[in-house]
């Protein structure tokens, strides 16, 4: 990944001279996800907790709530069973969990002097976020496929199989993407862990509970469901549910010249990704004027 | 050597000064005028020291020579390349210790030194004999696989040091890199800084501790809100206080400070540009005649009633470079600095 360029002239003897090589962006990329993701496994606790409480999510509601739930989704959604139902929602919720915690390890990067370090070392910038943005998603795709395995192994049936589940992950992950922004810009803002924290998980279940995750829109209250059409997550539950299901979910928009699954996954996926956009360009602008400086 | 040659082995077009910049100006967003018009030139292989107050401007003045701050006016060429149009060729040249001690907690001190390799672009071919010398060159390799939130400030420092040469860059900057350690784990780095420089490396250090520049430093220059007020050796710098200094200490009394500083400056037993000054205990009297005339100041302090309890002849310190230039003591600014950074720092006795 790298190519030689010489040695440093008037190097300090400690060592003797460095054979030094010229960094490219891929190598920096590579460099950053190996460390991030050497930091999550020496640092299990977060990603045990952002998997613990959808987990609790995924058994207690389906136990708890399933037969309720049940008689509802016989109607409009059609007869299926709640864990089927439930489980593109735990989907989305561990991916918001996961994604909600990126801005924690920027903090912690800022505070122990590794983000200056990083700065001031030759490697491209963007390089740098991006390799650390892809190991979250590692870590977002892996928890994502633990609890579709705990979702199928408790009754759900994924009618798309292996492809579907593969297609439950990348749009996860794409969800996720415009929440681990907002969690860097929250961090980049408040250069605070707690209120890193904070600012993140108070939206997390409003918006869970404001969408289509639980429980069909058709049975929640009007402004429950205008709210919702505005609500990423039910953007991000119902193309996973599509594909889940296999067939057309999404209710809060129509868009024309799409059929079946592509009904919903099509409008879904765009406003996903302009979201992604959006949030993303925001960090990044932030970022890249928390990294350059301060000054007139 | 052609200018591509000198290029390639990555110094820029002067091989001469491994820093010189002109007219820095540095204005934070909020208007502060951290840096005003500071002129430098470092030759290579130089122990350079900034010396100033907390506030000064120091923090703000490396990390525009590192291009972690864009200077608002003003030129700056690092190792021959342009900081601003050239940022990133700057960085491959340079080794940075920060103020605050910046190791990842999470990693060891291996994979911290491995991190950094990779990061300076080290062949992987060399990594592991380069990771194995600085981890001997810092006294960290018993401990090489401990995660480095276990270590102490000290080992921590040291550990940062190292993980700043593993490209063995001709020039490091040194941000107050023993602020806050104990004066054995700073004793210990100032042995490796000797060391590194012996061997060739610019050295570029801030420092608020007079000893420490007195003690590293080839040249240095005081920095105070944000301008150079003074450049030269340390030594020429004590010489330019105009002589050696007579401290007495006397009984306490209401005013025998302000007397005897009337009986001295009356005597006429010193130059007119003696210095006369009251001190905590006593007084402190800098002059070229101190050591010759300073018995007949304790007879005459003596027959003006006073009692001396007393005295030393002293070589003028940094400190007294400070208060000769300034008007203060070192150790007595800070409160209304200018340099954010600088006054984030925690900010101990200066000693010396």
């Amino acid at each position: 990944m790298s190519t030689p360029t010489g040695a440093v002239d008037g190097a300090a003897e400690t060592g003797g001279t460095v054979e030094r090589t010229s960094n490219t962006f891929l190598g920096d990329v590579w460099v950053n996800y190996k460390r991030w993701n050497l930091k999550a496994v020496r640092n299990p606790f977060v990603l045990v907790v952002s998997l613990v409480q959808p987990v609790i999510f995924l058994v207690l509601f389906t136990q708890v709530f399933g037969g309720v739930v049940e008689g509802t989704l016989r109607g409009p959604a059609g007869g299926l069973n709640y864990e089927t139902y439930l489980a593109p929602a735990i989907a989305i919720q561990v991916a918001i969990a996961a994604a909600v915690t990126s801005g924690i390890g920027l903090v912690n990067d800022i505070e122990n002097g590794m983000f200056e370090k990083v700065l001031v070392s030759p490697m491209n910038r963007t390089a740098v976020f991006l390799g650390k943005t892809l190991a979250e998603v590692t870590r977002i795709a892996a928890q994502i496929g633990i609890i579709l395995v705990l979702s199928v192994a408790l009754g759900a049936e994924i009618a798309t199989g292996l492809p579907g589940a593969l297609g439950i992950v990348a749009v996860g992950v794409l969800f996720s993407l415009s929440f681990a922004a907002f969690s860097n810009t929250l961090a980049v803002v408040t250069r605070d862990q707690e209120s890193t924290i904070i600012g993140a998980n108070l939206l997390q279940f409003p918006l869970l509970f404001l969408s289509s995750a639980f429980i069909p829109l058709e049975r929640l209250p009007g402004w429950i469901q205008g709210f919702a059409t505005v609500n990423p997550v039910t953007y991000g539950v119902d193309a996973a549910r599509a594909i889940v299901l296999g067939r057309d979910v999404i209710t809060v928009v129509d868009v024309p010249g799409f059929e079946g699954i592509w009904h919903t996954l099509v409008p879904a996926l765009a406003v996903l990704l302009a979201l992604d956009l959006l949030l993303g360009g925001v960090a990044v602008y932030l970022l890249s004027r928390a990294s350059s400086s301060a000054v007139r | 050597m052609t200018t591509d040659e000198t290029r390639r082995n990555g110094q820029g077009t002067d091989h001469e000064a491994a820093i010189e910049a002109e007219g820095i100006e540095l204005t934070y967003a909020d208007g502060t005028r951290a840096v005003q018009g500071v002129d430098l030139r470092v030759p290579r292989g130089e122990f350079f020291g900034f010396l100033g107050p907390n506030g000064a401007g120091k923090t703000t003045t490396i990390k525009t020579l590192a291009t972690l701050l864009s200077p608002t006016a003003g030129t700056v060429h690092v190792n021959g390349f342009d900081a601003v149009a050239e940022p990133r060729k700057v960085r491959q040249s340079i080794g940075y210790m920060a103020q605050e001690t910046s190791v990842d907690p999470e990693l060891t001190a291996e994979e911290n030194l491995r991190f950094a390799c990779e990061a300076y672009g080290v062949p992987r071919a060399d990594r592991a004999e380069r990771i194995a010398e600085l981890l001997d060159l810092v006294d960290l390799a018993d401990v090489a696989d401990k995660r480095a939130e276990e270590f102490s400030g000290g080992m921590k420092k040291r550990l940062d040091a190292a993980t700043a040469l593993v490209h063995s860059p001709p020039l490091v900057f040194l941000d107050e890199p023993t602020t806050g350690l104990d004066p054995k784990a700073r004793n210990r780095l100032w042995a490796y800084f000797r060391e590194m420089n012996d061997a060739g490396t610019t050295i570029f250090l801030t420092t608020q501790y007079l000893e420490e520049a007195d003690q590293l430093c080839d040249r240095l220059s005081v920095i105070v809100d944000g301008r150079i007020v003074a450049t030269g050796s340390p030594a020429d710098l004590k010489r330019e206080v105009g002589g050696e200094i007579l401290d007495i200490d006397l009984e306490d009394g209401s005013d025998a400070r302000e007397r005897a500083v009337e009986v001295a400056e009356s005597s006429s037993l010193f130059e007119a540009e003696a210095t006369v000054e009251a001190t905590a205990d006593g007084i402190t009297v800098t002059s070229r005649r101190a050591r010759e005339r300073g018995t007949d100041l304790l007879v005459a302090l003596r027959d003006a009633g006073l009692d001396v309890v007393g005295f030393n002849v002293r070589a003028p310190t940094l400190d007294d470079v400070f208060l000769a230039i300034t008007g203060e003591h070192l150790d007595a600014e800070g409160e209304d600095g200018t340099d954010e950074t600088d006054e984030a720092a925690a900010a101990p006795e200066v000693g010396g």
